[in-house]
């Protein structure tokens, strides 16, 4: 289990102390499920804390289903047996796309199976009654204690137990002819448990299967009479065998999406730049692994300094420019951090919403953002959504005093910075390319230095010199000292003018005229000393803009 | 056990006496939300809850009973508002406590129109958003209470996206609306039957998109459309829908034909928003000459109001355009006409450029007397922000009509009254219990409000099925 896609559920979903969010979660088909699962859920911003909770819960519906089909505690052989469809089921949580709200539900079947196992009169009538409120309060999850209820009356020759299993299918009926459910599947399936705009992976099957399959072994092992370590071992081989299938359903989930992703949202949304770092550089060559790492940089004020402190791969290591920019949240938090506030915004709304509910860190940006823009019924609208939510409480508070306060907001570099940029001159949002959207709003904003590097480092890396030049002439004029890239570029391109024809030459005077030390010139004679030596002693290049320019294919 | 019941009825007696004192005046008005001051209501509406916005401990006088402030939110029982109802006006009066002292605020009036309004109002509530449709679906609401069912929502369908539901004179048993993405197709409910229609035509630019009913529910007029957005980077008005290209044709819901004319189907022009009028005999439309390239000319397509006669009998059309409204010669543009069902009056959405009103801050409702072809604003109704998308009721005395006056961002439904001479009353919102609350809780925008003269009964079921499990009938064109 990746403990940062538990933890990115978080972000799934916001869940509010709320009336009309309790009830509007509770009044469904598998509603308590929902609610419990999200009110768990509301905890994993802290992965350890996601992971604890989860196999904590999965623990717990092992031991239940074991106190379930136990005679007496002798029956402690059955344990791993017990364990079996717990594993496979915490499997099938690698794929985010499986609502938590199916371990609950779990939960809530397999205790609803002690109850009756554990009750000697009027089991029908209780078997019946705990399979319709089962079905009420967790779904398709009411048919798996049907189905395992059955099972444990059948060893008892009571064929009573068939009712059980009938009732849940008739109320799945009743919820899809109700239209509570969309389709049989989902009134009869895990479906129920599985983003609705995605077919459920045939693979999420095997937890459903083996929750029966595992009592009905359970049931024969008890009546075999056999030595005590045979059911033992039995069962041992069977959990053992169950980590591979297990495996490959959380390799197979976890290929539907990227679970790098998940720890990069994790460290972004709670601006820990310094582990989104480190989280990116174990694979920094992968554009979007290169976006959050250079975001992280940008954030610090180190983009141009760190810039070449690994292998770059062009200007979509900074931001992918797509004709087709996805609507993902990396793409909100990139655009946000480079100062096209608009653009961001956009983003944000369209993922207002997320899988389980709304998302806090779109619902965040885009209170910022309404703050920027001055549009304070709305941001008061969003900042009273997220009191709602405790873990986002103290954020939302912390904001109230921007409301109605023009000067406070201005005053705020990040929310002041912000609205110096929507100041710019109005255009079409992601129409042209991300960057060049940046400048007007440096037009209007200079002093958005987070925006300034974002388009110099871009120009650099599409090693467009002749545009990074001109860039230096209008947006750094009066630095006495250039990042340290763009000096590394001046340089070699005074150099290169003056021996190319067609472009216009220029002398290492403008470089010393526009922020370019004399320290950087010389590191350029031995550059090019090393140049001639051979590839080998232009090892200790690595990380300056000639070795990029000269050795990297874009 | 007894004394607790009389002293409980004691409290509630001095909760609500008849007769409060009043230690001194206030000289404005009290800051409420929703603004209900002046405000013309229909006998048949919900209670008016609102809220003072003020801290103080508050209650409200209301004729002469009083009903105590809760966190400020007024709950005005529906006893004592229905027997208010039964008055020309009533007048409220908001008190609060200042330093152990009873402050009156100035009263303000609620009048009170005999003009019943249409019992239901159905709309689609969706997030502002502008590509993102996950949670979305149609509601109805009934206004003489605060109950909202929904008709259909997409988690049914896929998480589909829903729109452009529209009623045939506000009948819920002739209602037709679409589905994009995911099991898309318009649905057409007509008198108990549900079809799922396939509209897309190799003669027409798009499968059908903004409907409106034949007056006699034989016919549809749609537009055909090939919409686009962009996302403004620094505008107030954010977003911007605009089309690249459009048409005018009308569908015939017995023999699934569609036809149009030359004129409402012209290369050099943007034809949209078709609406007939009451006798079924006229097809009027928003058009404006064509523009390229789109978006960057988007502030160049200016649209007239135009009409062109139609002819139920045999679903032909007149060989004249008239011209009702030259919007652009005012450098103007038009969206949304509707008419009201006596044929008199002509309300459309009046604003700067292009047609998609509901991104433009500067959109206000407009009339055309139908009579003498003058057009005027409808004076007291419009606000700084968007007004638009409206529709009538059946007797023709209220409009219903989408407004961004709150927030901004977040479309509410609005109600004016509007008289036989064409003038319109103050509007106000739609009411709810604890409209405050209810209003900052809600998280999506109301979109297209139409009114309905009962609630829609088509079995969701039926809908979703159809939707999910129809292939759809083909629409074809009339040769």
């Amino acid at each position: 289990m990746n403990r940062f896609a538990l933890a990115y559920r978080e972000q799934q979903q916001l869940f509010l102390f709320d009336k009309t969010y309790l009830l509007g979660t509770l009044l469904k088909v598998g509603g308590l499920s929902t609610l419990t699962g999200r009110f768990i859920v509301q905890f994993f911003w802290n992965p350890t804390i996601a992971l604890c909770l989860t196999v904590l819960l999965l623990l717990l519906g092992g031991w239940m289903l074991w106190a379930s089909v136990r005679r007496s505690f002798s029956d402690w052989v059955l344990l791993p047996v017990v364990c079996i469809p717990f594993v496979l089921l915490g499997a099938s949580l690698a794929d985010n796309a499986v609502y938590f709200d199916v371990v609950p539900a779990w939960l809530f079947a397999v205790g609803a199976l002690w109850l009756y196992n554990n009750c000697t009169r009027a089991r029908v009538w209780k078997g019946l009654l705990l399979t319709g409120v089962l079905y009420l309060a967790a779904g398709p999850a009411a048919l798996l204690f049907a189905v395992c209820a059955m099972i444990t009356d059948a060893f008892r020759r009571d064929w009573r137990g068939t009712l059980y299993p009938v009732l849940g299918l008739l109320c799945g009926w009743l919820a899809y002819r109700l239209a509570w459910v969309p389709t049989l599947a989902a009134a009869w399936t895990p479906a129920l448990y599985y983003n609705i705009d995605a077919p459920l992976p045939a693979w999420h099957w095997t937890a459903w299967a083996c929750l029966p399959l595992s009592v009905l072994f359970c049931e024969v092992l008890k009546r075999l009479k056999v030595k005590r370590w045979v059911p033992l071992v039995a069962g041992l081989a069977l959990l053992g065998g169950t980590f591979i299938p297990a495996g490959s359903i959380a390799k197979k989930s976890e290929l539907r999406q990227s679970s790098l992703d998940y720890e990069f949202e994790y460290y972004t949304c709670r601006e820990d730049w310094d582990g989104l770092i480190e989280a990116c550089m174990h694979a920094p060559w992968l554009p979007r692994t290169a976006n959050y790492l250079n975001m992280a940089f940008a954030w610090k004020g180190e983009l141009s300094e760190r810039l070449f402190t690994f292998d770059q791969r062009g200007p979509s290591a900074l931001v992918q420019n797509t004709p087709d920019r996805g609507i993902d949240v990396a793409m909100s938090h990139l655009l946000f951090t480079m100062g096209n506030i608009a653009a961001a915004q956009d983003v944000a709304f369209n993922l207002f919403y997320s899988l389980n509910g709304m998302c806090p860190a779109m619902v965040k940006i885009n209170a910022q953002i309404e703050l920027m823009r001055g549009t304070y019924a709305v941001a008061d609208k969003y900042l009273s959504i997220l009191e709602k939510a405790p873990h986002y409480r103290s954020w939302a508070r912390s904001h109230r005093r921007f409301l109605y306060d023009d000067a406070a907001v201005e005053a705020d570099p990040l929310l002041g910075n912000g609205r110096r940029n929507l100041a710019a001159e109005n255009g079409f949002s992601m129409f042209s390319d991300p960057v060049g959207e940046l400048f007007p709003i440096l037009d209007v904003n200079p002093g958005d230095t987070r925006a300034r590097e974002y388009v110099l480092c871009y120009l650099l890396l599409m090693k467009d010199l002749n545009s990074v030049k001109h860039f230096i002439e209008d947006y750094y004029q009066g630095e006495k000292v250039l990042p340290r890239v763009a000096q590394e570029a001046m340089v070699f391109y005074s150099e290169y003018s003056r021996n190319v024809e067609g472009i216009e030459p220029f002398g290492i005077d403008w470089c010393y005229d526009h922020g370019v030390i004399h320290d950087t010139v010389l590191r350029f004679i031995a550059y090019q000393q090393a140049a001639v030596a051979g590839k080998a002693s232009l090892q200790k290049f690595r990380g300056t803009y000639w070795y990029y320019l000269i050795h990297t294919e874009i | 056990m007894r004394k607790f019941f009389l002293l409980l009825l004691l409290a509630l007696c001095l909760a609500c006496s008849r007769n409060v004192r009043s230690d001194g005046t206030l000289d404005s008005l009290p800051p409420i939300w929703p603004d209900y001051a002046g405000v013309t209501v229909p006998c048949n509406i919900a209670p008016l809850d609102f809220s003072y916005l003020g801290d103080e401990p508050c209650r409200l006088l209301v004729g002469d009973r009083c009903i105590k402030g809760k966190d400020g939110c007024f709950i005005v029982p529906k006893r004592l508002w229905r027997a208010q109802m039964a008055a020309d006006s009533l007048q409220l009066t908001v008190q609060v406590c200042r330093d152990g002292k009873w402050l009156s605020y100035q009263p303000f009036t609620v009048y009170v129109s005999r003009d019943e309004i249409d019992p239901w109002i159905s709309y689609r509530l969706i997030p502002p958003g502008y590509q993102g449709w996950q949670m979305m679906g149609l509601y109805q609401r009934e206004l003489a209470g605060y109950t909202e069912r929904a008709i259909i929502e997409n988690r049914l369908t896929g998480g589909n996206c829903m729109n452009c539901h529209t009623y045939c004179n506000g009948d819920p048993e002739k209602m037709v609306f679409h589905a994009r993405a995911s099991f898309g197709g318009t649905l057409l409910v007509n008198d108990g039957s549900i079809e799922k229609l396939n509209t897309k035509t190799d003669s027409t630019l798009s499968a059908l998109v903004y409907p409106y009913w034949h007056p006699s529910g034989d016919y549809i007029a749609f537009s055909v459309n090939k919409t686009l957005q962009v996302f403004h980077s620094h505008d107030p008005n954010r977003i911007e829908v605009y089309d690249e290209a459009s048409d005018v044709v009308v569908y015939n819901v017995h023999t699934h034909e569609i036809a149009w004319s030359p004129l409402t189907k012209a290369a050099d022009r943007f034809e949209t928003f078709p609406t007939f009028s009451p006798d079924g005999k006229w097809l009027y439309f928003c058009s404006a000459r064509a523009v390229a390239p789109m978006p960057q000319e988007y502030k160049g397509a200016k649209y007239g109001l135009y009409r062109i006669a139609f002819h139920p009998e045999d679903m032909t059309f007149g060989d004249e355009l008239e011209c009702v409204y030259d919007a652009p010669l005012e450098d103007k543009s038009v969206s949304f006409p509707r008419i009201s069902p006596d044929g008199r009056w002509l309300c459309f959405t009046r604003h700067g450029y292009g047609n998609f009103s509901i991104w433009h801050k500067d959109a206000d409702l407009w009339l055309v007397d139908l009579q003498d072809g003058s057009v005027r604003e409808l004076a007291g109704v419009n606000s700084d922000d968007v007004d638009s998308f409206h529709t009538w009721s059946s007797n023709g005395r209220w409009l219903v009509f989408s407004s961004r006056r709150d927030d901004g961002l977040y479309t509410k439904p609005y109600f004016t009254h509007v008289d036989a001479d064409g003038k319109a009353t103050k509007p106000f919102l739609l009411p709810q219990e604890n409209p405050l609350e209810f209003y900052k809780r809600r998280m999506e925008s109301y979109n297209l409000p139409a009114f309905t003269t009962g609630p829609v009964e088509t079995d969701a079921f039926d809908l979703v099925r159809t939707m999910r499990d129809d292939a759809g009938i083909n629409v074809t064109v009339k040769q």
